[in-house]
């Protein structure tokens, strides 16, 4: 008898202790969170219901040793039936008109949002372009931050590059796919409004081949007059693209294609100036930058179609350093060698 | 009941044993090969279980790198869906279905043969990608357009695998529907069937309107893949939603050609294990149905994060399900009251099913509010509603079934008490292992993640549940210790061991090859039962039956005037 009850009293315990989602950072996390209380709650009285039943039937009608005498032989009743056909069905409807209400307020848009960013995600990386034209991709092994303004709708456009994938951040409890929809297609859209400033973690949802695990990111809401003025630093503070043939002594020339760099070591002069003459060759965000452990030497400004670009490095010490591309720093790494 | 043994004619010739399991047409023994092959196949895919667990169990890859960790979630998913849970309640069917329904054999014996052996076929085929540098690495949805870009000829093993896969269910379905409705004994009808091979009937069904929509679309990736199609592939003018849609048209159906078999095992066994018949057949009947007519109308609760599909149809359908599967629950818990039940290990894997699978569909219906889906749609929250339906559900299904019916088959029961540590084990450990999983997708755990960020927060839920698994593996010990012991020295079981209701009890065990000398005459779903206790009552009319036995099968046929009736019709 106790054998029976104890898992199950396991089960109870720590479905008491926690079994809730984090507390919400978005509006509409909100609405989801209310209506999981909800469905916990009727899950709860089903669950109690009929897991009580069935310890309290495997305690009470036990055959004993010995006893031989045939139970009477219910085979059914057709108004109980109706009567249990009719408990699910409520239940069901009422958690269905519940769940259309908070659906309808999850899922609606603001004329005006306060922002609209677009979201590129390709493998196994994050692209966040702002209407000005800035944009925000990974750097040195740090994930992307995506900022947004605070207590105001923002809306993302999920354009997926090669793969499925899915933009979450758990404590706004909603995520939405990002999936490559041709050059047809209307990308899917994501809309919420950012409650209290801070920064929050995120990453893809969506299953999208080897490194789906590292694609993460983090958000920071912060207010409107922080945002402006971060947006706009980051605007400006992105040189222009540079004409190619810049006057350099030494170029070296660096393809991306694939995800991959079509070289793995170039050397320099040292302390001379030099230029990289960067082609990519897809329409996935490619740069080149270059890496002394985890100090950023040189980040050159990222490439989203395919198309060229001189970065103008400055002079590096002599040493041995690392180039990488900061979208891809696991598959595309190479060596720089600057010699005397 | 006595049986005669048919012996070949003097001087016929003799095959070798192996000769003989390779080339069989006996539905039996082709049940059994099913049932094997199924735990070899339950065996290889814990083990890649195990891999996926030990990576997890704390942050950091120790163990495999991403790619092999991919690989073994994928594959595991694949080998435990389709060629364990899927044919071992197949396997079940093929043994016992002819039986219940008294039937000499299958429809179709050689179909049988040739559906059973595409199986080992298509699953080596499936595994075989790890010997031709590496095996399919898109998870068991093998997502477009992932699955057009995959490298390697892992993924078109996959497919081809799971084509022949596809294509012994399709025959299978074909041979149980044609065996259900042409083979069924005299004064069977089908409302007087087994709850077990109606669930087989539905799932027959299923299979037939389901699977080769999956199959036309694994061709159609194949294709894409490998012949510059244009189905699924944006870049040249596909779409990639067509892929999802495809893929769970068929795959929710198929939660339900998994789930419905195992309902029927316990709707079996919860009867016979508490001495009433199953309450409410009829309504019983008329929920599996209802599942298997709305398994067709809610495919795309999988698909409420895509942004392309509508929301409100979709999560109404979903929830319908709740109310037939609510209906078998409460017939399943009526047919226990006032019974008197024998806590035998068939019976605890159907109890552990009843309070395992209401889990399961409790987060089910929870996961079907589209809302609360935009949470935890691909966390660990699905993991954990996979597992408590797939292996809370259908395979404590397959347990139950195994110690239930391994009697009739080998004519020796189980060792009870290896039996029951045995569930015990099994029962803590797969709680251990999937419960923590609905707080960790609660949290925002992804799934199929090869690694987490320690401060996440996950780690000790992680270990826990890979604790867990490491139960649910060490659970498989006294089973087979169980199994090799009782064919070295079991309990003789005799015809029927458990006081069984339906037809397989009233031949030998195991039966022969033809299965019957002579049936019972058919009034009920429980024949057997009518034969020792009448109807239920003390009024059992020995003289009516001795009659009727005397006539033997040939003269079953009812005739108008001699149809019984269950009690409750006469009410």
């Amino acid at each position: 008898m106790l054998r029976a009850g104890l898992p199950t009293l396991l089960i109870a315990l720590l479905a008491s202790g926690c079994l809730l989602p984090p507390q919400p950072a978005t509006d509409a996390g909100q609405d989801v969170f209310n209506l999981y209380l909800i469905v916990l709650a009727l899950a709860a009285v089903v669950f109690l219901g009929v897991e009580g039943f069935i310890i309290y039937a495997v305690v009470r009608y036990k055959r004993q040793p010995g006893d031989d005498v045939l139970p009477e032989q219910h085979h059914g009743n057709n108004l109980i039936e109706i009567i249990w056909t009719a408990i699910p069905t409520v239940i069901v409807l009422v958690l269905f008109v519940f769940s259309m209400n908070a659906l309808a307020r999850v899922e609606a848009r603001a004329e005006n949002p306060g922002a609209t960013i677009v979201v590129d995600g390709f493998q196994w990386n994050w692209t966040f372009r702002y209407e000005n034209g800035a944009q925000v991709n990974s750097q040195g092994g740090n994930p992307p931050d995506l900022a947004v303004p605070v207590g105001e709708p923002v809306r993302l456009v999920l354009n997926a590059l090669d793969v499925n994938h899915a933009f979450y951040v758990p404590q706004f409890l909603i995520k939405r796919d990002l999936i490559p929809v041709g050059e047809n297609g209307t990308p899917n859209e994501l809309e919420f409004t950012v409650t209290e400033a801070g920064t929050y973690a995120g990453q893809c949802a969506e299953f999208c081949g080897t490194a789906h695990a590292d694609m993460v990111f983090t958000v920071t809401a912060m207010p409107r007059a922080e945002y402006d003025e971060y947006v706009e630093a980051l605007a400006s503070g992105s040189p222009p693209p540079q004409p190619g043939g810049g006057d350099c002594e030494t170029t070296i020339a660096i393809t991306a294609n694939n995800t991959q760099f079509d070289i793995d070591a170039f050397e320099v002069p040292a302390d001379t100036p030099f230029c990289i003459e960067f082609e990519n060759q897809e329409a996935v965000p490619h740069n080149v930058a270059i890496y002394d452990g985890g100090e950023a030497l040189f980040t050159g400004e990222f490439l989203n179609e395919p198309g060229s670009i001189t970065y103008e490095v400055p002079a590096l010490p002599a040493g041995e350093f690392r180039f990488i591309c900061d979208a891809h720093p696991q598959a595309m790494v190479g060596d720089v060698t600057v010699t005397e | 009941m006595a049986t005669t043994t048919l012996e070949p004619r003097a001087g016929s010739y003799r095959r070798s044993w192996v000769i003989d399991w390779l080339t069989t047409v006996d539905h039996k023994k082709i049940g059994i090969l099913y049932i094997v092959n199924s735990f070899l196949f339950f065996f290889a895919a814990g083990i890649l279980a195990l891999v996926i667990r030990s990576e997890l169990a704390v942050p950091g890859l120790q163990f495999v790198d991403q790619d092999t960790y991919n690989q073994a979630f994928t594959m595991h998913g694949t080998i435990m869906l389709f060629l364990f849970i899927i044919p071992a309640l197949s396997g079940f069917g093929n043994y016992i279905v002819p039986l219940q329904l008294g039937a000499p054999d299958m429809a179709f014996p050689r179909i049988n043969a040739l559906s059973f052996w595409l199986l080992p076929l298509g699953g080596l085929l499936i595994f075989s990608g790890y010997l031709f540098g590496g095996a399919a690495a898109e998870g068991w949805t093998s997502y477009t357009p992932l699955s057009n870009r995959a490298e390697g000829v892992g993924t078109d093993l996959w497919i081809i695998g799971l084509t022949l896969v596809g294509t012994a269910s399709i025959l299978g379905a074909v041979n149980f529907i044609a065996t259900i409705f042409k083979m069924r004994a005299p004064g069977m009808t089908l409302f007087r069937m087994p709850i077990f091979v109606w669930t087989i009937l539905v799932t027959a069904t299923l299979i037939l309107l389901a699977t080769p929509v999956l199959t036309a679309g694994l061709i159609a990736l194949f294709i894409d893949r490998n012949y510059g199609g244009s189905f699924f592939d944006p870049s040249v003018g596909g779409n990639p939603i067509l892929w999802q849609h495809i893929f769970w048209f068929f795959g929710h159906p198929e939660v339900y050609i998994v789930i419905l078999p195992a309902m029927g095992v316990v709707s079996e066994v919860l009867p016979v294990f508490s001495r009433k018949p199953l309450f409410g057949y009829k309504a019983f009947v008329f929920a599996t149905i209802g599942i298997g007519l709305l398994s067709f109308s809610v495919w795309a609760h999988h698909m409420f994060t895509t942004g392309a599909v509508a929301l409100p149809f979709f999560a109404f359908m979903t929830t319908l399900i709740g109310i037939p599967t609510g209906v078998k629950m409460f017939n399943w818990l009526a047919t226990m009251w006032r019974g008197k039940l024998t806590l035998a290990t068939p019976m605890l894997f159907a109890i552990g099913f009843l309070s395992m699978f209401l889990i399961g569909g409790i987060s089910g219906v929870m996961l079907g509010q589209p809302p609360f889906d935009f949470h935890v749609q691909d966390t660990y929250f699905v993991v954990a509603h996979l597992h408590y339906v797939f292996f809370g559900g259908a395979v404590f299904g397959v347990f139950a079934a195994t110690y239930y019916w391994f009697p009739k088959m080998f004519g020796r029961k189980l060792n009870e008490p290896l039996g029951k540590v045995h569930f015990w084990i099994h029962f803590i450990g797969f709680n251990l292992a999937f419960f923590p999983m609905h707080q960790l997708g609660l949290d925002g755990m992804p799934r199929r993640i090869s690694d987490y960020d320690p401060n996440a927060g996950w780690t000790l839920l992680n270990f826990a549940s890979t604790v867990g698994a490491f139960m649910v593996a060490v659970s498989v010990i006294p089973f087979l210790i169980n199994v090799i012991a009782t064919f070295i020295n079991g309990e003789p079981a005799g015809d029927d061991p458990w006081e069984g209701n339906t037809l397989e009890w009233a031949t030998t065990s195991p039966p022969p090859a033809y299965n019957f000398d002579r049936l019972p005459p058919i009034h009920s779903e429980r024949p057997l039962f009518f034969l020792t206790h009448g109807h239920g009552h003390a009024a059992a009319r020995p003289a009516d039956l001795e009659e009727e036995e005397a006539d033997g099968p040939a003269a079953t046929d009812d005739k108008p005037g001699d149809i019984e009736r269950r009690p409750e019709d006469l009410v």
